[in-house]
Formats: C-alpha cells, sequence, structure tokens
C-alpha cells in the first residue's frame, strides 16, 4: 500500500454488494444522459437527411439553428438538467446509506487517526472509484437503447421519422454521459463524505450511530402490535427524516401528475382522432354533390385502407320542447360512429347503440352553455328524435363551442330516411402506409370537376404526437424510477442506523415477520403520508396547470379528477414502499444474530 | 434433572489452514435452579459458548438441549418463538429498545407473542427491581443501573427456565454492579430460573454456585464456590 487511499480499491471488493446500489444508480445516470443527447443527435441528423433531400446546399450549422434543432436542443437540456439533479439526488442517497452503513468504519478510520479532511477525500475518491466501471456500462447501455428507440421509431412510428438513422453513434451522447457520470459523482459524494467526517471515533466502539437522546416520546404499543408501533414510531420519531422522506414520496407524485397535465395538453394541441383521413373529397358548392357511387368505385383502389362518407344539411326547421328552432344535421357511418366512442368523445350516460341503423336516436353536440340533455326529444321533418348521447364539445367549430346552434348526429340510413338524400357531402379516405402520390392522383383523376380533393398525407401529427407522448412517459419512467431508488436508500439508511436495536430485538424474540413488518410499517407511515400530502398539492397543481395550459385555451375543455394517473403514482409508491422495505429486511435476515447486536 | 445439556459442542470459524476452532468439544449440563459463572480471558469463547446455548448462533457440531429438547433440531421460527418464551437475555450494553418505556421494554417479549401481560407479575417484577416510579420513563431518562435492572425485568417477564447474561455488569460501577448480582440471584431463587452468566470479576464468579472457564475453546469446571 502506498498511501491509505490505496484502501479504495481493497474495501470497493470487499463491501461489492453494498456498492451495487450505488453503481446501479450511476449506470442509470449516465445511460440516461447518453441516450437523451444521442437521440437528440439522431434527431438532428434525420432532419438533416430530409431537407438535404429537399435542399442540396444545408449544413449542419443551419440544421442546428432550424426551429426542429433547436426544439431538439432545448428538450435535450432540459432533460439533461433534470437528469442531473435527479441524478444527483438518486446517488447522493445512495453514497449516504452506504456511508451509514459503514458507521463503524469510518470511526475505526477517525480512531486510529484519519482526519476530517482525509475521510472526505477519501469518501469522494471512493465514488470516483465506481465511476471506473458504471460510465462504461452506462455509456454502452445508453448507445444500446438509442439504436432501439430508433429502430422503434422508424419502424413503429414511421412517418417524418422514417430518416432516422439505426446504429449511429453520437460523440456527444458518450461525451455527456461521461461527463454527467463524473459530475454528479462529485456533487452527490459531497454530503456524504462530509456526514462520514463527521462520525465520531466513539461509534467506532458501539457500532451504532443512533442518537438514543433524540427520542422524546414512547411509541404507543397499546394502538397498535407491537412491531408495527415501532414501525411507525421509527418513522414519525425524526421530524427531520420524516419531512423528507414525506416530501419525497409527495415530490414524486406532484411530478408525476403534473407531467400528467401535460399528456393531456398534446392531445388538445394534436388531437388524435380514430376517424381522421389522409384525403377529403368534397363538392365544390358545400351542397351533398359527391356521388355515393364514388365509395364503392374508390374502395378498391390501390392505397385505400378505408373510405366512408359524411351527409350534412344545415338549418333546417326543427321543434325541441314546443319550441320552433333551426338545426343541422350530420350522417355519420358506423365507422365514423364506433371512432366516437374510440376517441372517448362522449359524454358519461351516452348510449350510441341506439343511434346505429334506421332508428329515432341522434347524438348532438354540446358545451359548456348549451341546455341539451340525454332524453330530450326534437322533431325533425315531423319525425320526433330523441337525444341518445352528447358529444364532449361540437367537433365542426375550431372552438369546440357550439355556439347556442344544435347540431345532430345520425346515421347514414336515419339521415337517408329522413332527408332522402344519398350523396355525400364530404367522402373521408384513410390510406395505407405504402400509398404513393400516383396512388392519389388516380384518385383525383376520377373525380368530376365540382369535387375537390384536399391531400392531407402531410399534416398528419400522429408521428410527433407519440414521440411527445413517449418523451413525457420517459420523464415519469425517470421521476418514478428516482422515486423508488431515493426511498429504498432512505428506508435502507435507515434500519443501517438502527441495526444494533434490531439485533437486540432478534435476540430477544422478535422473529423475521415481525422484523419485516416493523420496516414496512415504516415505510407505509412515510408511503400514506407522502401520499395525502402528495396527492392534495398534486391535484392543485394539476388544476392550475389544467387552467393555465388547457383550460384557457381550450374552452370547452372540461377539467376533471385525474383518477387513473392519480391511482397509478400511489400504487407505485405503494409498491416503492413494498421494495423499499423488503431489501433492509433481507439484509438483516442474511446477518447473524451475534453479527447485529455486536456480539452480547 | 438437568436443565441444560451440552454435547461435545465445536464451532470452527472458516476453514482450511485459516481454521479457527473457538469451541472444542464442550460437554457440561446444568441441573434446574443452578447459578453458573463462566470465566475465561478475552477470546477463549465464552461468548460464543453463550451464543450457542442462547440459539444465537449454531454450532459446526454437537447439540443443546434444554428442557430435555434439544433445540437446533427447530426451524428458526420454532426457535425464535422457543428462545422468546424460555431464555432470558441480559447483555452487557443492556440493548434496550430506545423508543419504548421502562415498562414497555420490560413486557417487550410477551408483546411480541401478541399476549397480555400478567399485571400482577409485572407490577410484582417492577416492585422488585424497584422501578415503580420510572416505569413511563425512556431508556435515555434512566441510569446505567436503571437500565441494567429494566433488562432482568425484561429477561424474567416471560419466566423462563434459563437466564443468560454474558457481564450484566460490565458497564456497571462497583455499588450497581453488588446491586444488579444482587437481584438477579435473588430473583432467580424466588422464580426458581438458571442463571448462566459470563464475568470478569472474579468475586462476582464466587458469588456463583458453579464456575466454568474457557480457555482455548475448552471448557474446565472448576467446581462448587459458595460451600
Amino acid at each position: 500500500m502506498k498511501s491509505y487511499l490505496s484502501l479504495i480499491p481493497i474495501s470497493a471488493k470487499v463491501h461489492k454488494r453494498q456498492n451495487r446500489m450505488t453503481i446501479l444508480c450511476i449506470i442509470f445516470a449516465v445511460f440516461l444522459v447518453t441516450a437523451i443527447f444521442s437521440m437528440a443527435e439522431m434527431g438532428i441528423r434525420m432532419e438533416q437527411t430530409r431537407l438535404v433531400n429537399k435542399h442540396d446546399d444545408l449544413t449542419l450549422q443551419d440544421i442546428i439553428s432550424s426551429t426542429t434543432g433547436q426544439t431538439l436542443c432545448i428538450i435535450a437540456i432540459v432533460f439533461f438538467v433534470l437528469v442531473l439533479i435527479a441524478g444527483v439526488l438518486m446517488i447522493s442517497s445512495s453514497i449516504n446509506s452506504n456511508v451509514t452503513q459503514r458507521t463503524k468504519f469510518f470511526g475505526m478510520m477517525r480512531c486510529i487517526g484519519m482526519s476530517k479532511q482525509q475521510i472526505i477525500h477519501f469518501v469522494k475518491l471512493e465514488a470516483l472509484n465506481w465511476c471506473k466501471a458504471a460510465i462504461p456500462i452506462g455509456v454502452t447501455l445508453g448507445i444500446i437503447i438509442t439504436w432501439g428507440l430508433c429502430a422503434v421509431l422508424r419502424f413503429l412510428v414511421g412517418e417524418e421519422f422514417s430518416d432516422i438513422p439505426l446504429f449511429g453513434i453520437s460523440i456527444a451522447g458518450i461525451i455527456s454521459g461521461i461527463i454527467v457520470g463524473i459530475i454528479t459523482v462529485l456533487i452527490a459524494a459531497r454530503t456524504p463524505a462530509k456526514r462520514a467526517a463527521k462520525v465520531s471515533p466513539v461509534t467506532a466502539a458501539s457500532g451504532n450511530s443512533e442518537i438514543t437522546g433524540n427520542i422524546n416520546h414512547a411509541a404507543k404499543v397499546n394502538l397498535f402490535k407491537v412491531e408495527t408501533a415501532l414501525g411507525i414510531h421509527h418513522a414519525v420519531a425524526s421530524k427531520k427524516t420524516l419531512i423528507l422522506m414525506t416530501g419525497s414520496f409527495a415530490l414524486s407524485i406532484i411530478l408525476f401528475l403534473s407531467f400528467s397535465v401535460l399528456v393531456e395538453f398534446v392531445g388538445y394541441i394534436m388531437p388524435q382522432s380514430a376517424a381522421a383521413a389522409d384525403i377529403n373529397i368534397s363538392s365544390v358548392d358545400v351542397s351533398n354533390g359527391v356521388d355515393s357511387a364514388l365509395v364503392d368505385t374508390i374502395g378498391t383502389m390501390d392505397g385505400v385502407k378505408r373510405i366512408f362518407g359524411r351527409r350534412s344539411v344545415f338549418n333546417i326547421p326543427a321543434q325541441l320542447n314546443s319550441n320552433a328552432i333551426e338545426i343541422d344535421m350530420i350522417s355519420y357511418e358506423d365507422f365514423d360512429l364506433n371512432c366516437l366512442v374510440k376517441d372517448d368523445m362522449l359524454k358519461k350516460g351516452s348510449d350510441i347503440s341506439k343511434v346505429y341503423g334506421n332508428s329515432h336516436y341522434v347524438l348532438a353536440t354540446w358545451d359548456k352553455g348549451s341546455t341539451l340533455e340525454i332524453g330530450d326529444k326534437i322533431i325533425v321533418a315531423d319525425e320526433e328524435f330523441e337525444i341518445a348521447g352528447l358529444l364532449k364539445y361540437d367537433p365542426f367549430n375550431s372552438d369546440g363551442l357550439t355556439n347556442g346552434e344544435i347540431t345532430l348526429i345520425t346515421s347514414g340510413d336515419t339521415f337517408i330516411h329522413t332527408t332522402g338524400i344519398t350523396d355525400y357531402s364530404l367522402i373521408m379516405i384513410q390510406t395505407t402506409s405504402d400509398v404513393t402520390d400516383e396512388d392519389v392522383t388516380a384518385i383525383r383523376e376520377i373525380l368530376d370537376h365540382d369535387c375537390t380533393l384536399n391531400d392531407l398525407r402531410d399534416q398528419r401529427t400522429s408521428g410527433t404526437y407519440i414521440a411527445f407522448v413517449f418523451c413525457i412517459y420517459a420523464f415519469l419512467a425517470i421521476i418514478a424510477l428516482v422515486t423508488v431508488l431515493n426511498i429504498v436508500n432512505s428506508i435502507s439508511m435507515s434500519v443501517s442506523s438502527k441495526i444494533k436495536s434490531y439485533g437486540a430485538m432478534r435476540a430477544v424474540g422478535m422473529n423475521e415477520h415481525q422484523i419485516t413488518k416493523m420496516i414496512v410499517a415504516e415505510a407505509f407511515t412515510y408511503a400514506v403520508l407522502g401520499g395525502i400530502v402528495g396527492s392534495m398539492v398534486g391535484l392543485i397543481v394539476y388544476r392550475l396547470l389544467y387552467s393555465i395550459l388547457i383550460g384557457n385555451h381550450f374552452s370547452y375543455a372540461i377539467w376533471s379528477l385525474p383518477t387513473i394517473p392519480l391511482l397509478i403514482i400511489l400504487l407505485f409508491v405503494c409498491m416503492a414502499a413494498v421494495i423499499a422495505a423488503y431489501l433492509p429486511s433481507k439484509r438483516i435476515h442474511n446477518m447473524a444474530i451475534t453479527e447485529t447486536i455486536n456480539e452480547l | 434433572m438437568n436443565l441444560l445439556e451440552v454435547n461435545n459442542i465445536c464451532k470452527t470459524y472458516g476453514s482450511g489452514e485459516t481454521a479457527v476452532h473457538a469451541l472444542k468439544k464442550v460437554s457440561f449440563s446444568v441441573p434446574k435452579g443452578e447459578y453458573v459463572a463462566i470465566v475465561g480471558e478475552s477470546g477463549s469463547g465464552k461468548s460464543t459458548l453463550l451464543n450457542m446455548i442462547g440459539a444465537l448462533d449454531t454450532p459446526t457440531s454437537g447439540e443443546v438441549k434444554i428442557g430435555g429438547m434439544d433445540i437446533f433440531t427447530m426451524d428458526d421460527r420454532k426457535l425464535t418463538v422457543f428462545r422468546r418464551r424460555n431464555i432470558g437475555f441480559i447483555f452487557q450494553a443492556f440493548n434496550l429498545i430506545p423508543e419504548l418505556t421502562v415498562e414497555q421494554n420490560i413486557i417487550f417479549p410477551v408483546l411480541l407473542d401478541y399476549q397480555r401481560p400478567d399485571k400482577k407479575y409485572l407490577e410484582e417484577l417492577l416492585t422488585v427491581l424497584n422501578l415503580n416510579e420510572r416505569r413511563n420513563h425512556l431508556p435515555s431518562q434512566l441510569s446505567g443501573g436503571q437500565q441494567q435492572r429494566v433488562a432482568i425485568g425484561r429477561a424474567l417477564i416471560t419466566r423462563p427456565s434459563l437466564i443468560l447474561a454474558d457481564e450484566p455488569t460490565g458497564n456497571l460501577d462497583t455499588q450497581n454492579s453488588r446491586e444488579v448480582i444482587a437481584l438477579l440471584k435473588e430473583t432467580s431463587k424466588k422464580y426458581e430460573q438458571t442463571i448462566i452468566m459470563i464475568t470478569h470479576n472474579r468475586s462476582i464468579a464466587q458469588t456463583a454456585d458453579r464456575v466454568l472457564q474457557v480457555s482455548d475453546g475448552v471448557v474446565a469446571d472448576l467446581g462448587r464456590c459458595r460451600e
């Protein structure tokens, strides 16, 4: 041994198992940053290929300064900062846990003359030593995942992503991964290093870092079973830990709910309808002038996946509650009606099954100012129709509002029976993924002069939508994972500080099941309190963000309790608590009683 | 009748050239109600022996019978319950639960059994141990001697047939040591319990019915002291 620092690789070998969690955290942070920057570079390369095909003299600088390039760079930087923060938190709590488990070791080092500064130096170098293994693994993983994601975007999402490179290696991704690995570890090791330096040499003798003098209240053993009471007491005894742990749980819930608003927001700015058409054919004079026979003709042509039409009449007289009014009427074919259900367009209580075929049931558009209700009767052309369902908004107006007008949606058969009109005002075509411009030209050529064809294929947003939603879910996954790791480390730290006490409890007859229950009670106390605080604050933030992002811009949007995201994150929090309790329980189980009580 | 029988216990740590034989074919028996002191140098194997008797550690070979029952034939779950109900432990470092009051610490093994403590017996113990006025205090609010008396109470609450004490006076001053030993003897006599106690203190060892000396993993019976 040349210096006391030569102890680091020796100690790393001995504590291989204890160090595993910290190394995992570093791998995770490096992998995320490598993947994010690699994906951003692949995105820029894709944009370059796409634009070079259109304009030959484009340079990389032009791409980076383009709107897409800048958006990608901003997204990558925001991700980078978030991962950096998450990484620091995650690695710091893991090193903290590691240090707490070796309190006696640091006490001993202090006993035999290591200065506080040397301890700090030791912990920091020890953390950097882990990077040796963690960074190459993280970078490799990042590159492989980037390849996987590029393949998914290219083959499954397609559209604008069909030019994305498959096996690209991003130097920027690799360098940023390495830098992030080192920076996060250095920042993360600061607090645990100071903590280790604070360990009193006296603890070398006792092996316990717990300060029993801080306990002011006894556990409530008359309210719960003794192990549960002790677990709850461990959680609430230290106000600082309680606030930190509850905050940790709550923060993940708040972040999760906040990001859930973004998923909804993307849905509003890029509405995805199952009935969205790639090609529209309409009559020039807006009457029902598109020959219904065209549907059969075009339906058999190359590149056509699905074809359906709508008929419409406007401002026809009707009677609602004995009042004479004017209404619009639009026909939907079965596929179109099915899509209303798929797109979740109907209000609660609607029964669309009554509308199909030749019936006396219709759907109606709706908004907050509308007085229409399900079950209302409306007379059109001397026939009475009942409103079987209401749409959540008016899809025929860009602002989603009805502006006091009533638009009825009927089935094709009902429309023909009521109005006698068989031709369409609009034919909608969904194309196959391999449709060519020649296929579209062929369709255009069979149309009469009074029909126009609108090619909407370039306006598809499903690829961008999926990419956006994917990004948001990736964020959510990062938040969730950081939560789990943070909670696991914190519980592990708490257990480590009481290991001698647990040994005594086992010696006097506490069995493994009771020890596990005690740790579970501690973890669930944090989880329940965090769940309550997180749900309350999270819902307020959700409501606020909903108003700012959605409510203010989409007047037809109606806020509702985000039950599913809330249930998902609460379930996740419970899972995190279970995992957090399981790992230290297993550690105690594998430890001999005589070892945990530092010999009888 | 023998309450405890230790037959050919061996304990070896490590293997091959680095093997350390902590206990070498140790055999002895202790009748019910006897008070045995174990003496020996540091590292001689006293604590290892006590750990084996208390089922806190498993021997490499040999058997330990308590009340005629071979404790190492039981699985871990049964052994924990057996230990909880039949063996009382007193540690040098007291090892009380810091979050529990004096009374809760004493009844802790009963609570682990999900039973209600015998109130009359608890009151009796608190009186004998002179802890009545301290019953609602936390361990951190007690002196060393008081904490050790709580530990004795915890060891006695399940009326175990065997009490194992590892240097119970190691952290106490002379006055407290004398009081704790007197209390242990008094209660064990009262409740007909067998005590096996490790001690470095010769004068305390001489108060025992019998003294066992452990030296390099071998136990020698030094015979009766009190006659």
